[in-house]
C-alpha cells in the first residue's frame, strides 16, 4: 500500500484577502514533510484544509490519486486523515483509556464494552511503547503524557496520514525526544507525516522534506539532507527582513537604578537563574517560542507568581509583590496574552474598560465615580491612540476589532500612569495596520519614561519595538542582543539552537 | 465515498453562520418598559377597578418585601453570584425577633434580627471567597440550615408579636405603606451604589471577567463578601417587615422566596453570566410579575390557572427581550 496525499493550486480566502495562492503539497508514506513558515504564512490553514475543517476556495485535495474539491472532518477521518492539534483537545476528567478512543467507544446496543475500551487503549500504548495508568483521569497527567494519549487517540483508527501541528510548543526537552521517537516509529509504519513547527533544529532531526510557506505561496521546497540552516532561515523571513525598521536610539538615558531588575530570579519551573535589567525609557523585549518562560516573567513582576529563589527590584528597591493588586499600587501595569479570557470585560462599555485599574485614582473619596469621569478618560487617550470607534465612550468592548480592542486595554495603563508596562505578545490576533499603531504608541511611552518589558514569540516585534532583546529557551536566557545585532535571522538562530 | 460530490456536500456543513457581536441601540430596560404598559392597558380595560391609587398600592406592598431582596440580588447576579439562602434567611430572622420580642424587649429582637442577617451574609460571603466554594452551592447549604434552625428557634410552631405592627402597616406620606417606601429607599440606594461608586464598577467588573477584574487590581473577594452582607440584612429586614404585618412570625415563611427573586432578576434583564443588568430592570421586572398577579385575582381567574399564566408571562417577556437583543445587534 502506497498512500500518497496531495494538494494542486489550493486557493482560500478570508473577508476577501487571499491567504493561500495556490498552494501544491506532497506527503507520500513513510516520510516525514516539515511545513515551515512564519506566522500567518498560511500553514495551519492549509492543513486545516487537509484534515477536512475548511473547505478551499478553488484547488483539490488527492488522496491516493483520487481528486477531491474538499473534505469535511469525518470523510478525512475515513480516509485515514488524522490531526493533532497546537492545543490539547482531550476531555480533561475523563481516563486515559476513555480519551484514547474518544468518539468511538467500543458498542454494543447502545451499551459500552469497557473490557474492549481497556484492550483497545493498552494494545495502542503497548505499540508506542509507553506506560500509562489507563483509569487516570487525562487531567491528572503532566502536558507531554496528555500529548501521547492525544497521538494514541489519532492512532485509534486507521491512520494513514497524521498531521501534528506544532506539537512541541508546551513539551520539556525530554518530552519532546520521547515524540520524536513516536514520529519514527509512525513513518516505519508506512504513515505521511506532516510536521507543522517553528524550530529549525526539529526539522533536521525527523523531517524528510521540508516545503516553506511565506505569506501564502510555497517559497521553497526540497531534501532536508540537502538544505543548510542558512537557506531555510532566509527562505522563511524572506524579504520582509528589509522593510523592518529599527526604532531610533532611545534618548540620553538617566543614571540611576533600573526601574526593573531581577537578580537570580526562580519561579518554580518556568525559570531560573535570570537576570534582567530594563531601564525607564527603554523597551526590552523577551524573545523564546510559548513554554520558553517568557510570559512566566511579565506574570512574576506582576505578582502573579511567586519567584522561589532571587529577588525583584524596582527602582532599585527589593519588592514581594503578591496580588495584582500590590503590583498596580507599585506602578506596574500587565497586558495579558490573551485580550478576551484574561484582558477585556467583553460587555461593558469601552470607557470603563479603560479606567478600571484607574477607578480609585479617579474616584472622589476612593469611591464615588462618575461616567463622565470614566468618558473623560477615555477621551485623553482615544486620539492619542488612534482608536477607531465610534468616539462614543459607552460603546460595548466587545464592537471593537482586535486591534482597537488591545489600544483601548493598552491605554489603561496610561491612564494609570504606570512606570513599570509588561506586554505579552502585544500583537496576537491584531492586523499589520494596527499592529504598527501599537508599536508607535509603545515607543512613545518608552520616550516618555516607562520601562518597557516585551514578552513575545514573534521576532519581528522585536525587530521593530526592542531596543535591546535576551532570547530565552526552556526558562533561561541564551543570549542578549542590543542595536544593530537585532535581526530577525539572528533572533531566529539564535532560538532555533 | 470517493466520489467527489458527497465529500463536497460534506464541507457545505462546516461552514456555519458567523456569530455577531451584540451591539445594543435600544435601552436596556425599553422593551419590558412596554410590557408592562401593555399589560396595565390590558387590565384597565378588562377590569373596572384596576386603575386606582389604591389598586397600585396594593401592587406595590404585595411586592416590597421581594423587592427589598431581589435589589442586593440584582448586584449578585451582575457579579455572576447567587444567594438562594434569602428565603430561609427572612424565617430565621423573623422567628428570631419574635422569639425574643416575646421574651419582654422588641428592641432586643429586632437588634438579634439584624445581626443574623449580617451574620449569614458573612457566613454566605465566607465559604465563597474565603474557601471558594460555589455561590449556588454554598447557599442552598446555607438555605437548609437556616431553614432548619428557624424551626428550632420556633419549636416549629408560629409565635406572635403585638405591638410590633408600625413598621409593617403605617402609611406614612400619601397613604404609601412603610414597606413600600423602604424599597424604594434600598432600589435607589443600591442603583445609586451600581451606578456611582467603585464598589459598583467592581461588581459589573468581576460578572464580566473575573480574571481580568483580578488584573485590574479589583479586590474581588472583598466585593463579593460586601454583596453577601448586604443581601444578609436585607434578609433581616425583610423578616422583620412581614413579622410586623403579619402580627406573627413562622419558620415557614418566604419559603420558595429565592425563586420570586431570581425570575425578578432574570425577567429585569440581569445576564445569568454577569456584567450585566440594571437595578430599575429588577424593578419594572417585580412589576410585570405584580400587576401580573393583581390583574388576575380582580379579573376572577382560578388560582390554578394564574400559575399557568405567570409561567406563560415569563416565556414570553424573556423571549421579547432577546429578540430586542437580536433587533439590536446588526
Amino acid at each position: 500500500m502506497s498512500f500518497r496525499l496531495q494538494t494542486r493550486g489550493i486557493r482560500k480566502s478570508f473577508g476577501g484577502v487571499e491567504v493561500l495562492h495556490g498552494v501544491d503539497l506532497d506527503a507520500p508514506a513513510g516520510s516525514v514533510l516539515a511545513l515551515l513558515g512564519e506566522n500567518g504564512a498560511g500553514k495551519s490553514t492549509l492543513v486545516k484544509i487537509l484534515a477536512g475543517g475548511q473547505p478551499p476556495d478553488a484547488g483539490e485535495i488527492l488522496v491516493d490519486g483520487t481528486a477531491y474539491s474538499s473534505l469535511d472532518p469525518v470523510s478525512a477521518r475515513g480516509l485515514g486523515i488524522t490531526m493533532i492539534f497546537q492545543e490539547l483537545t482531550d476531555a480533561p476528567t475523563l481516563t486515559v483509556a476513555e480519551n484514547i478512543s474518544l468518539g468511538q467507544w467500543p458498542r454494543r446496543r447502545g451499551i459500552v464494552q469497557w473490557g474492549e475500551l481497556r484492550r483497545r487503549a493498552a494494545r495502542i500504548l503497548d505499540e508506542l511503547e509507553v506506560e500509562l495508568d489507563l483509569d487516570a483521569p487525562v487531567s491528572t497527567l503532566r502536558i507531554g503524557e496528555r500529548q501521547v494519549v492525544e497521538i494514541a487517540r489519532a492512532l485509534s483508527g486507521e491512520t494513514r496520514c497524521l498531521i501534528l501541528d506544532e506539537p512541541t510548543a508546551a513539551l520539556s526537552h525530554q518530552e519532546a525526544t520521547q515524540l520524536f521517537t513516536f514520529v519514527r516509529q509512525l513513518r516505519e509504519r508506512g504513515v505521511a507525516l506532516i510536521y507543522i513547527t517553528h524550530r529549525l533544529d526539529e526539522v533536521g532531526l525527523i523531517a524528510d522534506r521540508v516545503q516553506i510557506l511565506r505569506d501564502g505561496d510555497e517559497v521553497l521546497t526540497g531534501e532536508v539532507a540537502k538544505l543548510d540552516r542558512r537557506e531555510l532561515v532566509s527562505a522563511m523571513v524572506g524579504r520582509t527582513v528589509d522593510d523592518l525598521r529599527r526604532p531610533d536610539a532611545p534618548a540620553l538615558r538617566l543614571s540611576g537604578p533600573p526601574a526593573l531588575r531581577f537578580r537570580h530570579a526562580s519561579s518554580g519551573d518556568a525559570f531560573a537563574d535570570l537576570d534582567l535589567e530594563v531601564d525607564a525609557g527603554e523597551v526590552v523585549a523577551l524573545y523564546g517560542k510559548i513554554g520558553s518562560g517568557t510570559g512566566e516573567v511579565a506574570e512574576a513582576a506582576f505578582g502573579l507568581r511567586p519567584l522561589s529563589g532571587g529577588t525583584m527590584e524596582l527602582d532599585g528597591e527589593a519588592v514581594t509583590l503578591s496580588s495584582p493588586t500590590k503590583a498596580i499600587d507599585a506602578g506596574v501595569g500587565l497586558l495579558p496574552a490573551d485580550r478576551q479570557r484574561q484582558g477585556a470585560f467583553m460587555v461593558r462599555p469601552v470607557a470603563e474598560n479603560l479606567s478600571a485599574p484607574s477607578w480609585p485614582r479617579l474616584a472622589r473619596f476612593g469611591q464615588l465615580i462618575t461616567g463622565r469621569r470614566e468618558a473623560a478618560a477615555y477621551r485623553r487617550w482615544h486620539d492619542e491612540l488612534h482608536i477607531r470607534s465610534r468616539d462614543e465612550p459607552g460603546q460595548v468592548f466587545a464592537t471593537l476589532s482586535g486591534g482597537n480592542q488591545q489600544k483601548v486595554l493598552l491605554g489603561r495603563w496610561l491612564e494609570c500612569r504606570s512606570r513599570v508596562l509588561l506586554l505579552i505578545e502585544p500583537t496576537r490576533g491584531v492586523d499589520v495596520g494596527a499592529r504598527q499603531e501599537i508599536y508607535r504608541s509603545v515607543r512613545s511611552l518608552a520616550a516618555g519614561g516607562v520601562a518597557v518589558l516585551v514578552a513575545t514569540s514573534d521576532h519581528e516585534e522585536v525587530v521593530q519595538l526592542a531596543d535591546r532583546v535576551a532570547v530565552m529557551s526552556r526558562g533561561a536566557i541564551l543570549e542578549t542582543l542590543e542595536g544593530d545585532d537585532v535581526t530577525s535571522e539572528r533572533l531566529a538562530a539564535t532560538a532555533g539552537r | 465515498m470517493t466520489t467527489d460530490g458527497a465529500a463536497s456536500s460534506g464541507a457545505s456543513a462546516v461552514a456555519g453562520p458567523v456569530a455577531t457581536a451584540g451591539r445594543r441601540r435600544i435601552p436596556e430596560t425599553a422593551a419590558l418598559m412596554v410590557f408592562l404598559i401593555a399589560e396595565v392597558i390590558f387590565f384597565w380595560i378588562k377590569s373596572p377597578v384596576f386603575f386606582a391609587w389604591d389598586n397600585f398600592l396594593n401592587i406595590l406592598t404585595a411586592i416590597a418585601v421581594t423587592g427589598i431582596i431581589a435589589v442586593p440580588g440584582t448586584m449578585l447576579l451582575i457579579a455572576g453570584q447567587f444567594d438562594l439562602s434569602v428565603g430561609s434567611a427572612v424565617a430565621f430572622t423573623g422567628v428570631l425577633m419574635a422569639h425574643y420580642a416575646t421574651e419582654g424587649d422588641i428592641r432586643t429582637g429586632i437588634f438579634l434580627a439584624i445581626l443574623a442577617g449580617l451574620g449569614i451574609g458573612l457566613i454566605n460571603g465566607f465559604f465563597v471567597t474565603v474557601i471558594g466554594v460555589n455561590a449556588i452551592i454554598t447557599t442552598l447549604a446555607t438555605l437548609a440550615v437556616f431553614r432548619g434552625l428557624a424551626e428550632v428557634v420556633s419549636d416549629g410552631q408560629s409565635v406572635s408579636v403585638t405591638g410590633f405592627d408600625a413598621l409593617g402597616t403605617n402609611r406614612p406620606f400619601f397613604d404609601i405603606p412603610v414597606p413600600v417606601i423602604i424599597m424604594g429607599v434600598v432600589a435607589l440606594g443600591l442603583w445609586a451604589v451600581m451606578k456611582y461608586t467603585v464598589f459598583g464598577r467592581s461588581m459589573y467588573a468581576i460578572g464580566a471577567n473575573p480574571v481580568a477584574a483580578r488584573l485590574v487590581g479589583v479586590r474581588s473577594r472583598r466585593a463579593i463578601m460586601v454583596a453577601f452582607v448586604i443581601s444578609g440584612l436585607a434578609c433581616a429586614l425583610g423578616g422583620l417587615i412581614l413579622v410586623s404585618q403579619l402580627g406573627s412570625a413562622s419558620p415557614l415563611t418566604a419559603t420558595g422566596l429565592e425563586l420570586s427573586v431570581v425570575t425578578a432578576v432574570i425577567l429585569g434583564g440581569a445576564s445569568l453570566n454577569g456584567g450585566r443588568g440594571t437595578i430599575q430592570g429588577t424593578l419594572i421586572g417585580l412589576l410585570i410579575i405584580g400587576v401580573l398577579n393583581n390583574g388576575l385575582v380582580l379579573l376572577g381567574v382560578d388560582p390554578f390557572w394564574q400559575d399557568v399564566a405567570r409561567g406563560v408571562l415569563l416565556a414570553a417577556a424573556v423571549s421579547f427581550d432577546q429578540l430586542r437583543i437580536r433587533l439590536g445587534a446588526t
